[in-house]
């Protein structure tokens, strides 16, 4: 089958945005499972994360990059999804390791999720259990290369077909309640 | 003047019979009449002089008169309009509207008068009406009159007993008469006659140690009476200590100190660096605003107190130029405190929030406040904070300076408790529904931001008026161009720097407006950690806002407490004799013993 | 001339800023062995930050970031920046000093106004430590003011010639020195910013653009305080002069700060009044009685 050559529907300004965004991505890594520990490595002076222009940062509200780091649960998707809706426009997420492609070695578990671009627009898997720092490193590069091109638009995925995402979020999490200060 | 002292009075018994009809007619007397002196004391020429009910020359127009009475009418003006919609609250409306008109006698004819037995009547006449306004605030505020009784008749009979000794040496209670003479007298009698006249205004201007009863009166009072409190009956104290310090020659009454300072000054400002210290550091730790404010007060007499008390031509006129400043100001912010109390009903600051949202208006008057009280440019309150620092830096009093500097600094502190924790933060579920103050309240809360604003940018007709002052009392007068204002360590130009300040917001403005607009999203939806929230009131830190500081003085020595325990020991003292005179059978035994033993005694 | 001049200060700030900030995260970088970013990361994630798409929480937190940032514009265009000097006798240190606290309050009220509490965490933090700071830097700055009877700081910088105050008041400057670390907010005073801990404090509810002009606030912050420490104890000089003194400042500054831990707030503040304040007295009494250099 032909490859349908995308149309690059960026303005000029978009475009410049898009060299910056690319260049300088601050991350927000929600720690879910064994990918956190690869990231001080790559944030430490063997690999130097810094050099492409990224950094961690505190909060959703400031981070353009979110690495969801390993497997999720239930409960934990919940949260992710939470965080998630309170990026900034434009925001990439980075799925790390094999659980967030399949489920990983968890994949039977009653209260794992298998697959999270189900319910957030993954623009990045890196395959691994656990991918190693050269690994990310080489995603971030490739991301960056995404962005660049426009590639990049799972934002846009995700406030387009907000209807789908949020009907598969009730299916599998049903709705939130917060009953009081200890429950939900 | 005398007219107006008259119409006064009388307006006290109108007052009070008008209310009878409509609550609201008490408050409009007042501001009538208010408007009615400020008119016609404006205009009014420095140096006129009246008889007053048939003693000849005992009202005499003086520049400070004209300074202190103007802002005495501007704070009365504003507290009567505000008074007209809030009047509704009030517990005992008749007699509130007539003893508000009576205070407005006492404290103008105080500011009139040269004549210190006719100046004692009158502030007496003030004490005593606002005396009987203190107990209808709060629960406590009846405990707290006893405080304000208390320590204003010291200061008054302090004040009476310097009086009847000028006498007995003159032979005249005309201070101006007085003042030409003093310089020749013994030392130990012009110490005793300055601490019993200035006595007077260190108790009225809450300075140390005579500071504590401006926590409970303040903080307890009727919400818009603290207004008057805090922004103009404080005020009286300072008119006293600038009238002695102005009238009498200070300078060549008591020997140098340190860098042209004489050591009766020095005292004073030594009283005024602790005020600031206590009035500072006590009010970053209330929770109660009003109670805070009041500190705020405390610290603020300490700032005019040394401004007075440098008597220079800097100083002296930054002293002057804080006592309208700060009258403005703590009106300003007790009057949004009582538009706050007004719709939500409490005065402790961790039981709000978010308030800006429904009470806009209020939120900017208070934010105008601090800003003045913090003394930061563009409004009037940076003015007189520059002068006082100039002024002391160049005498080289670095110790002063630092005590000024932590006050100033420390306020920062202070005014944002309130503005964090009941303006900003989380808007609590039990105050969805408040609404702005009334229209009529907010109105005179705007004429007060305007004319801070307008003083902050075009500081020159205070300044004609503070350096009329100075020419009374022989002073070399501040020197001010304009809008440039000089001092002996440079100068500042305050429409430059407003516009620079206009600059500055506009280039920011554009940039703003440039990039992209930023999604309005309601004030739950907070970064929470991930975690769901049930109850966002919650998500509001108000309470201990300064816990870290608080902690480093936590077991500081009181002075509330020290005075309370004199009385416990007065009371003890006072149960002993009780109990030795009741007639009871170990009264009996003990009085028998003790004239048997006499009887022995005298036999022996 | 004066626009011009103005124009002048503030695109040195911006140009100069931004890059020497830079500078400054590539050797905090090397000190930790890393590589390091650009030397013009800060541009690239100052208009990054411009073209996203923010949230705000309402007007007063809109207010509240225009009020910061203009409120520094409006300061900064009284320091002397080297040769240029846009307000000549009229750029007071105090004027300076509160016009300061405009931008500070600006930013304080619109972060409190996200109603989200490790905002007023953060400020609570902040304000306690610039009570702190500002009281020994007042005081040494204080005793300078009335060495020269100015308090005008483009006076005082051309008074010096090219004896300069470092020497001239050696213990003031480590003074000021000490403060300044404290106003920029690095370590170890850098407690009411701490990402881990507070969730970087005022800054938590800041999006795009709201996060792109608070950096640029920061950044013209940053340059003002270190521009007046060089006016009043580098002797200023010339514009390339003036950026050199600058560099060399800063680069002391991000170097001690590399390598120090953080104070807890009350830790601060206990050293502030104790250490610096002694200090600031000891130069207080030796200006007064004349021992000066």
């Amino acid at each position: 089958m032909d490859k349908i050559e995308k149309i690059d529907e960026r303005g000029v300004w978009e475009k410049i945005a898009d060299q910056l965004r690319s260049r300088s991505m601050w991350m927000l890594h929600y720690c879910t499972g064994c990918g956190a520990v690869e990231l001080p490595p790559s944030m430490t002076s063997r690999f130097d994360m810094e050099r492409l222009g990224m950094g961690p940062m505190a909060t959703p509200r400031q981070a353009d990059l979110f690495l969801v780091t390993g497997y999720l649960s239930t409960k934990t998707l919940r949260r992710v999804i939470y965080t998630y809706e309170k990026m900034a426009d434009p925001k990439y997420v980075i799925g790390f390791g094999s659980c967030t492609i399949n489920g990983g070695i968890y994949y039977d578990s009653y209260s794992t999720i298998n697959r999270l671009d189900q319910y957030l627009p993954v623009d990045l898997y890196i395959a691994g259990c656990m991918p190693r720092p050269e690994a990310i490193l080489n995603a971030f590069t490739k991301l960056m290369d995404m962005i660049r091109k426009g590639e990049a638009d799972g934002w846009k995925r995700y406030n387009e077909n907000y209807e789908w995402y949020k009907q598969n979020q009730l299916r599998s999490l049903g709705e939130v309640v917060v009953y009081d200060e200890f429950h939900e | 003047m005398q007219s107006l002292l008259l119409y006064l009075a009388i307006g006290a018994l109108v007052g009070y019979f008008l209310s009878m009809i409509n609550k609201r007619l008490g408050p409009i007397v007042l501001l009538a009449l208010s408007l009615y002196g400020l008119f016609t004391l404006w205009n009014m020429p420095i140096g006129s002089v009246e008889d007053l009910f048939g003693f000849e020359d005992i009202l005499q127009f003086t520049a400070l008169s004209k300074y202190f009475s103007i802002i005495t009418l501007i704070v009365f003006s504003c507290y009567a309009f505000f008074n007209i919609v809030w009047i509704s609250k009030a517990k005992r409306p008749y007699a509130f509207s007539a003893l508000s008109i009576l205070t407005l006698f006492g404290t103008l004819g105080v500011f009139l008068t040269p004549h210190l037995i006719a100046l004692y009547i009158f502030w007496e006449v003030a004490v005593v009406a606002s005396l009987f306004i203190v107990p209808m605030g709060k629960e406590e505020s009846k405990k707290a009159t006893i405080w304000y009784i208390v320590i204003s008749s010291i200061g008054s009979y302090m004040f009476l007993y310097g009086t009847f000794l000028l006498y007995s040496k003159f032979g005249t209670f005309n201070l101006f008469e007085i003042s030409g003479d003093i310089a020749s007298e013994g030392t130990g009698f012009k110490w005793l006659v300055s601490l019993l006249l200035l006595g007077a205004g260190v108790a009225k201007s809450g300075i140390f140690p005579l500071h504590v009863w401006l926590r409970n009166v303040h903080g307890n009072a009727p919400d818009t009476f603290s207004a008057v409190l805090s922004g103009q009956l404080v005020k009286m104290g300072s008119y006293i200590i600038a009238l002695f310090l102005g009238a009498f020659p200070i300078a060549t009454m008591f020997s140098q100190f340190y860098a042209g300072v004489n050591i009766f000054s020095y005292v004073l400002i030594w009283l005024g660096n602790i005020s600031i210290l206590i009035g500072t550091f006590m009010a970053i730790k209330q929770n109660d605003m009003k109670m805070l404010m009041a500190y705020s007060t405390v610290a603020n007499g300490g700032y005019i107190l040394i401004g007075l008390a440098l008597l220079d031509q800097v100083g002296f006129a930054g002293g002057l130029f804080h006592v309208i400043n700060h009258a403005l100001a703590a009106t300003m912010i007790f009057l949004s405190f009582a538009a706050v109390v007004y719709r939500t009903g409490t005065t402790k600051i961790d039981e709000m929030g978010g308030l800006i949202f429904k009470m806009p208006v209020t939120f900017v008057t208070y934010l105008v406040g601090i800003i003045s009280i913090a003394g930061i440019p563009p409004t009037s309150g940076f003015v007189s904070k520059w002068m006082i620092f100039q002024s002391l830096i160049s005498k080289g009093m670095f110790v002063t300076a630092m005590f000024t500097f932590v006050g100033s600094i420390g306020s920062f502190l202070y005014v944002f408790r309130p503005l964090a924790g009941v303006f900003l933060g989380q808007l609590k579920r039990k105050d969805k529904d408040v609404k702005e103050a009334p229209m009529i309240m907010l109105l005179p809360m705007i004429i007060l931001v305007a004319l801070t604003i307008l003083w902050g940018v075009f500081p020159q007709q205070v300044l004609v008026w503070v350096t009329d002052v100075q020419r009374q009392f022989g002073m070399e007068p501040f020197k001010f161009d304009g809008t440039v204002l000089y001092s002996n360590l440079g100068h500042w130009d305050s429409w430059t720097v407003f516009v620079m300040f206009m600059v500055g917001f506009i280039i920011a403005a554009v940039i703003y407006i440039l990039m992209p607009k930023g999604k309005k999203i309601p004030l739950d939806d907070q970064y929470t950690s991930g975690e769901f929230l049930h109850n966002f009131d919650l998500y509001h830190y108000a309470t201990k806002y300064y816990a870290f500081l608080e902690r480093e003085y936590e077991g500081h020595p009181s002075f509330e407490d020290w005075y309370t325990s004199i009385v416990n020991v007065l009371k003890a003292i006072g149960k002993g004799v009780d109990y030795l005179v009741r007639r009871t059978a170990s009264a009996y035994t003990f009085w028998m013993a003790l004239v048997l033993a006499l009887l022995l005694w005298v036999r022996w | 001339m004066t626009v011009l001049k103005v124009a002048g200060i503030f695109l040195t700030a911006f140009f100069f800023g931004l890059t020497f900030e830079g500078i400054g995260r590539k050797i905090t970088a090397r000190v930790q062995r890393r590589y390091g970013p650009r030397w013009y990361q800060n541009f690239i994630d100052l208009f990054k930050t411009l073209s996203k798409h923010g949230y705000t929480h309402g007007w007063i937190f809109d207010f509240g970031v225009i009020m910061a940032l203009g409120g520094i514009i409006a300061s900064l265009g009284f320091v002397p920046v080297g040769g240029i000097v846009a307000f000549p006798g009229m750029d007071n240190f105090f004027v300076i000093v509160y016009l300061f606290t405009i931008g500070s309050l600006g930013m304080a009220m619109g972060m409190v106004g996200t109603g989200n509490p490790w905002a007023s965490i953060g400020v609570a933090r902040a304000l306690t430590l610039m009570l702190g700071y500002e009281v020994p830097y007042m005081i040494s700055i204080g005793s300078m003011l009335y060495f020269y009877r100015t308090s005008s700081i483009s006076a005082i910088m051309s008074a010096q010639g090219g004896d300069w105050n470092l020497f001239k008041f050696p213990i003031g400057a480590l003074v000021a020195l000490i403060s300044l670390q404290g106003m920029l907010g690095k370590e170890p005073f850098e407690a009411p910013i701490a990402p881990a801990e507070i969730a970087s404090g005022p800054m938590v509810e800041l999006s795009a653009k709201y996060m792109g002009l608070l950096m640029l606030m920061n950044t013209f912050m940053e340059f003002a305080e270190i521009s007046l420490f060089v006016d009043l104890f580098l002797g200023g000089g010339t514009y390339f002069v003036f950026l050199l003194k600058y560099l060399v400042v800063w680069v002391l500054v991000v170097l001690i700060s590399s390598v120090l831990p953080r104070f807890r707030i009350e830790q601060a503040v206990y050293f502030y009044w104790t250490v610096p304040i002694i200090l600031a007295f000891v130069q207080v009494f030796m200006t007064v009685n004349g021992f000066v250099f």
